[in-house]
């Protein structure tokens, strides 16, 4: 029995602020009060300002991008007695025969007639597209003598805005004393489609195939996406198999979206072999990511409506089917499309899946239909950021300002809609 | 007829059914008898009867009609003279069938250009015989529907039966989904490991997949430094930045600011996550890494890379800041006020209260929110495709290079299409592993958020 005798709590003294211990201690805790709040300040500027940072990179080169230098190239098509017959022009051949009649090879000449020696080099590669298809849109062309605007090589550009190599920046200063350069605005840019070349490059074709692969995934991800949260919210009996489904879509909204590409791949492509790189597997691909998206919002948004007017329903002697259809679902579809838009931004913003489907080959040519080969605007992007020519660093930053464009817009509208239908029973 | 005129014109049929049907049915409200349902639903019933056989038969013809004309067409002498099985005839016959539809502007095989015109006869020829058929069956079924409207009859019960199961099959797609990703990546992953054995893929050290040996292909596919990589960039260097950023952010934002500073504070934030993976990929790669580069060189490496795992790993947890920010916000939101005004009423700084009362109450939360930040993080594509390297290596230095689950996936699946090389399957096998991995993570992190939800309620 030896225990230890008990320390005798001391007896409690009051505390004295005013000692200089105290103040001093207090003074500390101020300060780390201070030092924290300021932590929680940097913190979120820090966070913002690389958000500033990105977006003014993007526009600084982005707005560049939006520039190109054209040649105003002389040609005397008469001369040239190009071996194409005005049927073959106005068919779908015309481009095979303009290519086969040598017209890339008389581009060139003409470009060195006009300018001299080695002046082939200062016209973009494929300049003689231009030339292609200003021919097409105006056959009469082929009778005469024509000034057409080509677009100049990436060295004459860069050499336009101050950054070329010597010998770029001479043959500028010739160009521009035969007054035969001009920098503006590249219409271009919007209207035309990918190319190999960044002065003739165009992100209209990406943009298509975005608006394409868009329609599919909004047609199939929101009437699936609505009726599967009208059954969850407003049918579903709690048992084992609404359970499931409830698992599942929580879980799909959290996996990662390469996982989608390869389930298109495997099964979009491998089983049901669907063509490769089109929009409408595109599409289906991205739906099915968006899906859970929409069912999330859909279920809040149907949750959110009053019991009260389900109730009222009833009690006139709607039927179940009725009760949702014509009330709660108008009721709710605000909220519904605000999920929708921001799902489809995320679509819209997405890219791994899209390129295990095949979506990044090179493609020059706007898609026509939902089973054209396609690229979207977001796998433009990533095929331009792999070239390392300057050119291209700009057309890329480009690109993106038009996608945040995009993005930010419908962005905007969710914001917009959640204002304005914002209900409070 | 092309497919979307007979798309539209299989609505239109549903709309005229439709109105005939409403049109009859209000003439019978009109009658003695009290009919059963409205005339809309009335419409509806024969709208239904039209549509749904018609696109049914025409669901099908889509997957048969491609093998019809085929048939067709090679049932012709011309057909006689094409090579037997084997590349080349299914490549003259892709290119009839383009040149037949005005995909193709010339023709590579002359064989294809006499088959093309055959091919685009046979296609017109099915084309009218399938427009017919969905014709008639739309007839037949608005006819037959229509024939059983009477007042007594009950439009409404079949409608609605109808809609719920609409209803039910939306949502069991959610099910297939789920169930097809993991068939088909079970399915393929089977078939990459009956070649390579499953102990060489997740105990290997040595991963170099751009040439794999016939005799041995499990010695250059072992994934333990993608493991590493994945796990390094997105769990270690990523969550550096996004953890103390997306905390100390929320806490800010939350017992901190102004509420005109949060209104805008948040939304800005946010931005962060929309910005498309693509954008801060291709910042990564053209800005942070060389910058990243130039600091290694200036700290003496001579061998820093601009492809490193820390460029990656930094811009990847910047886009996870709002994820950690939100997560923590809500569970501080959820703390109850009682707690926190009690430690301020004993004299507690606000910053004392936040470290000793309110994070120790929202931890489970907060650790839920890392959770799901990792698993987004190991699952994020294009920012490790455009900035971290294809090098696998086991390295603890952030300016090495480093790579990943997600960018092997893509290397691996670049411009191959046929699917049996163990390049393409072994994509499916990582494919497999990454969903296991952050499925697990994501019921974690749903169960800790679930209880703790419930601890206060």
């Amino acid at each position: 029995m030896n225990s230890a005798p008990v320390p005798a709590t001391p007896a409690r003294v009051p505390t004295d602020w005013r000692t200089q211990a105290m103040q001093r201690r207090l003074k500390r805790r101020y300060a780390a009060e201070r030092r924290f709040r300021l932590l929680g300040l940097g913190a979120i500027v820090l966070s913002a300002a690389f958000l500033v940072y990105l977006l003014a990179t993007m526009l600084g080169s982005g707005i560049q991008g939006f520039q190109r230098t054209e040649v105003r190239l002389p040609i005397d098509f008469a001369a040239l007695e190009l071996p194409v017959t005005r049927e073959q022009l106005s068919g779908r051949g015309a481009d095979l025969a303009l290519a086969s009649a040598g017209l890339e090879e008389q581009v060139s000449v003409a470009a060195v007639k006009a300018f001299g020696e080695g002046a082939d080099d200062w016209i973009a590669g494929n300049a003689w597209t231009t030339v292609r298809d200003a021919v097409k849109a105006d056959p009469s062309l082929l009778k005469r003598k024509a000034v057409i605007a080509v677009p100049a090589s990436a060295e004459i550009d860069g050499a336009a805005r101050g950054s070329g190599r010597p010998e770029a920046e001479a043959a500028y200063a010739k160009l521009a004393e035969a007054d035969a350069v001009k920098s503006g605005f590249n219409w271009g840019f919007l209207t035309r489609a990918d190319a190999t070349d960044p002065g003739a490059v165009g992100i209209w074709g990406a943009l298509k195939g975005s608006l394409l692969t868009m329609l599919v995934t909004l047609l199939i991800a929101f009437p699936v996406g609505v009726l599967t949260a009208i059954y969850l919210e407003e049918y579903a009996v709690k048992n084992r198999w609404t359970d499931l489904i409830e698992v599942s879509i929580n879980n799909l909204a959290a996996v990662p979206s390469i996982i989608f590409g390869l389930l298109g791949l495997a099964v979009f492509l491998g089983t049901f072999h669907l063509p490769r790189s089109a929009p409408i597997v595109g599409g289906m691909t991205l739906a099915l990511m968006i899906m859970p998206v929409i069912v999330i919002a859909g279920r809040n948004a149907i949750k959110a409506v009053p019991p009260s007017i389900r109730d009222a329903a009833l009690g006139i002697g709607a039927s179940r089917i009725q009760v949702v259809f014509h009330h709660v679902l108008p009721l709710a579809l605000p909220g519904i499309l605000t999920g929708t838009i921001i799902g489809m931004a995320r679509a819209l913003g997405e890219t791994a899946p899209l390129l295990m489907i095949g979506m990044r080959a090179f493609i020059a040519q706007a898609p026509d239909g939902l089973t054209d080969p396609a690229t979207v605007l977001p796998v433009q992007i990533f095929l331009w950021s792999d070239e390392v020519s300057r050119g291209f660093v700009e057309k890329t930053s480009a690109a993106i300002l038009v996608l945040l464009l995009f993005l930010l817009a419908m962005n905007g509208l969710a914001i917009y809609l959640r204002n304005k239908f914002e209900t409070r029973w | 007829m092309n497919p979307y005129a007979l798309l539209f014109l299989v609505a239109g049929l549903g709309l005229i059914g439709w109105l005939t049907a409403r049109a009859r049915a209000v003439r019978f409200a009109g009658g003695p008898e009290r009919p059963h349902s409205l005339p809309s639903q009335h419409g509806t019933y024969v709208a239904l009867w039209v549509v749904v056989p018609t696109l049914i038969f025409l669901a099908v013809w889509a997957v048969i009609e491609p093998q019809i004309v085929a048939a067709s067409v090679l049932a012709d002498p011309a057909a006689n003279a094409l090579p037997p099985f084997g590349f080349e005839r299914d490549s003259i016959l892709d290119e009839a069938r383009a040149l037949a539809n005005g995909h193709a502007y010339g023709a590579f095989f002359p064989l294809s250009e006499q088959l093309a015109p055959l091919f685009a006869a046979a296609e017109h020829r099915y084309r009218w015989i399938a427009t017919g058929i969905a014709v008639l069956l739309a007839f037949a079924g608005g006819a037959y529907a229509l024939s059983r409207l009477a007042p007594a009859f009950r439009a409404r019960q079949r409608v609605e039966r109808t809609m719920m199961l609409t209803l039910l099959v939306a949502s069991l797609i959610a099910i297939l989904t789920t169930l097809g990703i993991f068939v088909s990546l079970l399915f393929e992953s089977a078939r990459f490991f009956a070649v390579v054995p499953v102990t060489d893929f997740l105990f290997g050290l040595h991963w170099s997949p751009q040439v794999i040996p016939a005799n041995d292909p499990g010695s250059v596919l072992g994934a333990v430094p993608l493991f590493w990589g994945t796990f390094f960039i997105g769990a270690v260097i990523a969550m550096i930045v996004a953890i103390p950023f997306g905390l100390m952010s929320a806490i800010y934002l939350t017992q901190y600011a102004a509420p005109a500073v949060r209104r805008w504070m948040k939304p800005i934030l946010e931005i962060l996550a929309g910005v498309p993976t693509v954008v801060y990929g291709y910042f990564a790669a053209l800005t942070v890494g060389p910058a990243i580069r130039d600091v290694a060189v200036m700290l003496g490496m001579t061998y820093a890379s601009s492809e490193s795992a820390l460029a990656a790993g930094l811009v990847m947890g910047v886009m996870i800041i709002p994820f950690v920010s939100s997560m923590a916000d809500d569970s501080i939101a959820a703390v109850p006020t009682a707690m926190r005004d009690g430690s301020l009423a004993m004299g507690a700084t606000t910053s004392e209260t936040i470290s000793r009362v309110l994070l120790p109450a929202a931890l489970p939360g907060v650790v839920a929110g890392v959770l799901l930040a990792v698993s987004r993080a190991i699952g994020e594509t294009m920012i490790v495709v455009m900035a971290a390297s294809g090098a696998a290596t086991i390295t603890l230095n952030p300016f090495e290079s480093a790579t990943t689950v997600t960018k092997q996936i893509v290397d691996l699946l670049t411009g191959e299409a046929e699917f049996d090389s163990p390049k393409t399957l072994a994509a499916f096998a990582l494919g497999l592993t990454l969903f296991v991995i952050t499925f697990l993570l994501n019921i974690v992190a749903l169960r800790v958020v679930k209880r703790y939800r419930e601890a206060y309620e």
